[in-house]
């Protein structure tokens, strides 16, 4: 994403910014900046009607600019698509003002953003992320076991399921090669779909894991192709490719797959193994039980408060999904949280809810906290307040049940839901 | 103006229907009493000015039936009592300046609260103790002709064509009637525009949507595109009701003959329009809907049916295929079977039988398991030359020996016996078992299925699925690296054994051979000592273990007891062959309690989880395999796999390889199905009964015994051989012993605690409760439990 142009207000966060998305990955970035009730400014193609006066209608596209006041943001990571709704407001001569507008926010045209409650820390960090321009990576992994395969592309904010291919494979017995047959089979439906994904002209890393030998199979296997085939792209993607041990062929395995030394050796300092390694850590430190590790709303409140997460080792770990609650007081009460620890000296991480570490995090709550000093019975007292958030949690059995409780939004918007569905 | 001409429409509608009963006059209410003597005098003024004469009842009927509208009753009567029919074309034309008058003549006699009274009466109408809803009926029938009162369902929501109707449109009021014939045929056109026109106005108490376009369709007068917006606005209103709950009583007088014959209801053959926009329209709704069998009950009826009915094609199906294969005489049994008392049959039969059982062979990698079952098998004779002939290699290559030929060829010929058991060409290949193999074989005792196990910890979860098939297990501990398998999946595969449910554990005490010294009966039971603890800190009773020292490669005490001048000759003193150990483990078939058990299991409905989809031969495209869990099924039974939801029949069954015509709980079978696509099928599945199928959840309640500490997370959840992504999503309470809540909520669930988990899938699955669940996390088992 370019920054074209902005204005905002250091001290009072006022101002807007004019924004440019370049790449899929963009109007993620979009996604976490705009806000409902936040001004949007972008091109838009709107149907206008006219009525003649003899009664006759004549509709007709119009390509205009409607500045939209935001009410809902609805985003398709599959097909990087990001849809906000809103209110019209400012008239022009197609469109009045207070009706209704969906804007498709696309690549590679600029749109301008005004916030409402103005730019708050969390905002500008994330607008500056976004910005970045340094390198950016991105890989392909397969997460695969016998008879299902994932493929999904990582990037540095999110990891997207492209493509999940189950076949049924029949067990192994005697006297029948059913088994090898469907094996080369559902090697080669996921070595076509891995092509239909593949960028070859410019090929990226790919990263195939697996419980025992299938991702090594599958490695001859395309290894195999690229040797008979004609396709000599696939030759250059030989060397780009690595092979990992997971758990399981399920996509959180990818997690374990980030972290190993294997894929951190080759992969390092990418942002998802840097996230990935200090959830892993924080599960380290409360597996251990050891009282410096936190998790929950409240829980990590208190700790802030008590002025525990500081210089020297303190980590507030949020998940991105609650600053995108619609309430505006729900994120309020996160940034708040942000910028204390800050002032306190700790480090803080918005992780990506589009990450599996993210995913991690969101089931404890969105938001855990590692302690410089081991705090003592947090949870205390919080027994029946928590129940509330729980009942109204299991109408919706999600990833997290106590997770609209606390104004996350994540499963609710049945966002994430697609692309691990 | 608008308004109040359409009120005076509906008021003509009214009219019509009371004027017929116009003498339950005494049922007037006060008030209304009170209108007519106001307005009487007013009407007969009017009237005198054109010079006509009307009795104070015809006023006051018409006054009734105007809504006391003064210049509306005027015009009715001018109507009716000028013969003349140019009278009627004088009366529309002057309709719009009638309102003016009728306006203005309200305000200057300061009547305006005769719009009041109009919905004062619909008001206080359904309070009125004469009224009832089913006295509604006969004004309908008696008007089914009249469209403009309430229809009759028959009639539907249709206005009928005018000329058709209009004798009996006016048969609606005898003196309506009169006048029509006075006026003769020249005014019907227009008289009937006009009853068309009040027609549709009236039916605005019914609040039926297909009407709109009917009205449009009506013959088209020059008030027609006026009415129908009015229409519309006058919606909120409901005069019309509240008239005909005022005529109630009206209702119980008899017609006169005259009118009967008018009024006569038409033959359904004057209402062929009618009829036909009413199936048009689809308006069935007028039947009753409960009158036939509910849609529910047809699609159980046709299940039902359909259970029986694909008995018999499938039974000639069956029938033919067996005559191809078959002699007749195989064929005769299947059909006879169908509707088999299975449960009674499997009692019979029971005592006939060996007892029979499935064990799985569990243990850490390379400690010799696939070896040691194949020299089982061998040695038992379940492996012969012929069989392997036949299924494993065709004629080409043959015997034990053969596979030593090859397999010293690749530099493992020590992996030869595992071959039996691992056949895949990628496990020959790494001499390690991947997938579970299954194998039956039959001692003069006993009937056995083998499940042997992959030690791999890659593989643990196809370890879980043939554990959870297993009536009983055997550990396979190599005595030289027991340290190994301790730290191992010696460790995991016992946790994930009891996890399953397995009690009985027999521990092969394997590689003595190579031990140094040679079957050192020291380290036997130092190994021993270890097991024991292991198991029994995992929760299985002394009595249900058994150890027994052997070498699977060498083959000694694995059938035949090892030769008294071996070195190994301090065994059969204390300790029984593998194969005794296993006949003796098996839980004898004659105690009464397991039989009752085992006889409420069989009446339970059926449940079998799917472990393999597979194509059985070209008879048969389509097999499944697993282990029936509850209830019964037998050749011809239409089952339901979930969570694809759909129907299989079963073609045919086989037990132990042989083809039965039923099986039952705690048997493995394969089914051949039939009227089913593969793609439903998936391992993992629940096969189930029809009438009883399994419950599809996306979440469930696990009482789990925790091994690793969990938080909120992503786990892999296995239910036998179904493996699923899943995760923790609450703490719910940990709990002691007895199951009673010691904290609720828990931060975090620490090893050894026992807990009660809320655990959500991405997938529906197909759950029973009290299903055996294991929690994975990592490629470790962190726990395990029973749905709740």
């Amino acid at each position: 994403m370019r920054l074209i142009k902005q204005n905002i207000e250091r001290k009072t966060g006022e101002g807007s910014a004019v924004l440019l998305p370049e790449e899929p990955e963009d109007l993620w970035h979009a996604y976490n900046l705009i806000r409902p009730n936040d001004l949007l400014r972008a091109s838009a193609i709107r149907k206008v009607i006219s009525e003649s006066g003899s009664g006759s209608r004549s509709n007709e596209r119009v390509h205009t600019t409607l500045t939209i006041r935001v009410t809902k943001l609805d985003f398709d990571p599959q097909a990087a698509q990001l849809h906000v709704s809103g209110r019209v407001a400012e008239e022009n001569k197609h469109v009045k003002l207070g009706s209704f507008h969906t804007l498709d926010l696309e690549l590679q045209r600029n749109f301008t953003l005004e916030k409402a409650e103005g730019w708050d820390s969390v905002a500008l960090d994330t607008l500056k992320e976004a910005v970045n321009q340094d390198a950016k990576v991105q890989l392909w992994a397969v997460i695969m076991k016998e008879g299902l395969a994932n493929i999904c592309l990582v990037t540095d904010h999110q990891t997207i399921l492209r493509q999940k291919i189950e076949s049924n494979l029949p067990r192994k017995r005697a006297g029948s090669t059913e088994h090898e047959k469907q094996m080369q089979k559902f090697f080669q439906t996921t070595f076509d779909s891995l092509l239909r994904q593949l960028d070859l002209a410019n090929p990226k890393p790919l990263l195939l894991a697996s419980p025992a030998y299938t991702a090594t199979h599958f490695q001859s296997f395309i290894k195999a192709q690229a040797a008979s085939g004609t396709n000599k792209g696939l030759r250059e993607l030989l060397p780009k490719i690595t092979v990992a041990q997971s758990a399981s062929g399920h996509l959180h395995s990818l997690n374990e797959v980030l972290s190993s030394p294997a894929v951190t050796a080759k992969l390092s300092d990418t942002k998802f193994a840097r996230e990935t390694q200090l959830v892993d850590h924080f599960f380290t430190l409360i597996r251990k039980a050891d009282n410096r590790a936190w998790y929950g709303p409240r829980e990590s409140e208190k700790a802030v408060e008590q002025g525990a997460v500081g210089k020297g080792g303190g980590v507030l770990l949020i998940s991105n999904g609650l600053f995108r609650s619609q309430e505006i007081e729900v994120r309020k009460r996160w940034v708040k949280l942000v910028d204390e620890v800050k002032e306190q000296g700790g480090e803080v991480r918005v992780l990506s809810s589009m990450h599996e570490s993210g995913r991690r995090l969101e089931s404890l709550g969105g938001v855990a906290v590692i302690c410089t000093w081991p705090i003592e019975d947090l949870d205390d007292g919080e027994v029946e307040e928590e129940d509330e958030v729980h009942e109204n949690g299991e109408v919706d059995e999600a990833w997290h049940e106590n997770g609209d409780g606390h104004g996350i939004e994540g499963r609710v918007e049945h966002v994430e839901d697609i692309d691990f569905a | 103006m608008q308004r109040v001409k359409n009120v005076d429409f509906d008021e003509d509608e009214l009219y019509d229907d009371d004027d017929e009963y116009g003498e339950e006059a005494e049922m007037y209410l006060q008030e209304d009493r009170a209108n007519f003597a106001a307005l009487t005098p007013v009407v007969r003024a009017e009237l005198e000015e054109v010079g006509l004469q009307a009795s104070d009842k015809e006023i006051q009927d018409a006054l009734w039936n105007y809504y006391w509208d003064v210049a509306k009753a005027v015009t009715y009567l001018k109507n009716n009592r000028t013969p003349k029919p140019p009278q009627q074309t004088f009366k529309k034309q002057e309709k719009p300046k009638s309102k003016f008058d009728e306006a203005a003549e309200r305000s200057a006699k300061g009547l305006d609260e005769e719009v009041g009274h109009v919905v004062k009466i619909i008001v206080e109408s359904p309070s009125d103790g004469s009224e009832g809803t089913p006295c509604m009926l006969p004004p309908r029938d008696w008007f089914r002709d009249v469209p403009w009162t309430l229809p009759p369902g028959t009639q539907g929501h249709l206005v009928p064509a005018a000329p058709v109707y209009r004798p009996r449109l006016l048969g609606g009021s005898s003196k309506l009637a009169k006048a029509a014939e006075e006026r003769g045929k020249k005014a019907a056109t227009t008289s009937a525009e006009e009853f068309t026109a009040n027609g549709a106005s009236s039916s605005l108490d019914r609040p039926t949507k297909p009407k709109e376009p009917k009205e449009n369709k009506a013959p088209s007068t020059v008030d027609e595109p006026k009415n129908s917006p009015m229409r519309e606005k006058r919606k909120p209103t409901p005069p019309p009701s509240s008239g005909l709950a005022e005529e109630m009583p009206d209702l119980r007088a008899e017609p006169t003959d005259f009118a009967r014959t008018l009024s006569a209801r038409p033959t359904p053959d004057t209402l062929p329009a009618a009829m036909s926009l009413l199936n048009l329209l689809g308006s069935e709704r007028s039947e009753d809907p409960f009158k036939g069998p509910s849609p529910d009950g047809t699609v159980t009826k046709a299940q039902n049916r359909s259970k029986g009915m694909t008995k018999r094609p499938l039974a000639n199906k069956t029938q033919a295929l067996k005559l191809d294969s078959a002699p007749t005489q195989a064929a005769q049994p299947k059909v006879g079977s169908r509707g088999l008392d299975v449960p009674r049959l499997w009692a019979e039969e029971k005592a006939k039988r060996k007892p029979s059982a499935a064990f799985v062979v569990i243990g850490h990698v390379d400690h010799g398991k696939s070896t040691l079952m194949g020299r089982l098998l061998l040695d038992v004779g379940a492996v012969s030359q012929r069989d392997i002939d036949k299924c494993v290699f065709g004629l080409a290559s043959s015997t034990i020996s053969q596979y030593q030929k090859q397999a010293s060829e690749m530099g493992k010929a020590s992996f030869a016996l595992a071959w039996v058991m691992d056949t895949s060409a990628e496990e020959r290949e790494r001499g390690v078992t991947f997938d579970f193999a299954q194998h039956h074989f039959s001692t003069p005792k006993a009937d056995f299925t083998i499940l042997d196990a992959p030690g791999h910890r890659d593989f643990v979860p196809n370890m879980i699925g043939g554990a959870s098939m297993a009536d009983m297990a055997v550990l396979v501990v190599d005595a030289n690296q027991l340290d190994s398998g301790m730290k191992g999946q010696t460790r995991e595969h016992i946790l994930l054994a009891k996890a399953v449910g397995l009690k009985k554990v027999v521990v092969a005490i394997n590689k003595l051979d190579a031990a140094t010294p040679p079957w050192s009966q020291q380290l036997f039971e130092t190994v021993q000592t270890d097991i024991k603890t292991l198991l029994a800190t995992s929760g299985f009773a002394d009595e249900d273990i058994k150890f027994i020292p052997c070498s699977g490669l060498a083959g000694t005490n694995v059938v035949n007891p090892p030769k008294p001048s071996s070195p190994a000759a301090w065994i059969p003193k204390a300790h029984f062959t593998l194969l005794q150990a296993l006949e003796r483990s098996i839980p004898p078939p004659a105690k009464p309690t397991t039989t009752t058990a085992a006889q409420e299991l069989l009446k339970q409905p059926l449940r079998m989880q799917i472990i393999d989809v597979f194509r059985g031969s070209i008879t048969n495209p389509l097999s499944i395999a697993g282990r029936i869990a509850s209830g019964t099924v037998q050749i011809g039974d239409v089952v339901t796999i979930q969570p694809s939801g759909e129907k299989a029949a079963i073609k045919a069954l086989d037990v132990s390889d042989e083809p039965r015509d039923y099986a039952v709980a705690g048997q493995i079978c394969t089914l051949h199905l039939s009227e089913i696509e593969a793609q439903h099928l998936r391992s993992g599945d629940v096969v189930c009964s029809s009438q009883h199928p399994v419950r599809v959840a996306k979440s469930c309640t696990v009482l789990i015994e925790v091994l690793e500490a969990l938080l909120p997370q992503p786990v892999d959840v296995h239910f036998g051989r179904l493996h699923v992504p899943g995760w923790i999503s609450q703490l719910v309470e940990t709990v002691d012993g007895e199951g009673e809540q010691m904290k609720r909520r828990p931060r975090v669930l620490e090893a050894g605690q026992r807990a009660r988990v809320r655990v959500g899938f991405e997938e529906g699955v197909p759950l029973v409760v009290g299903e055996r669940v294991v929690l994975r996390n990592a490629g470790v088992t962190a726990a395990y439990g029973r749905v709740e």
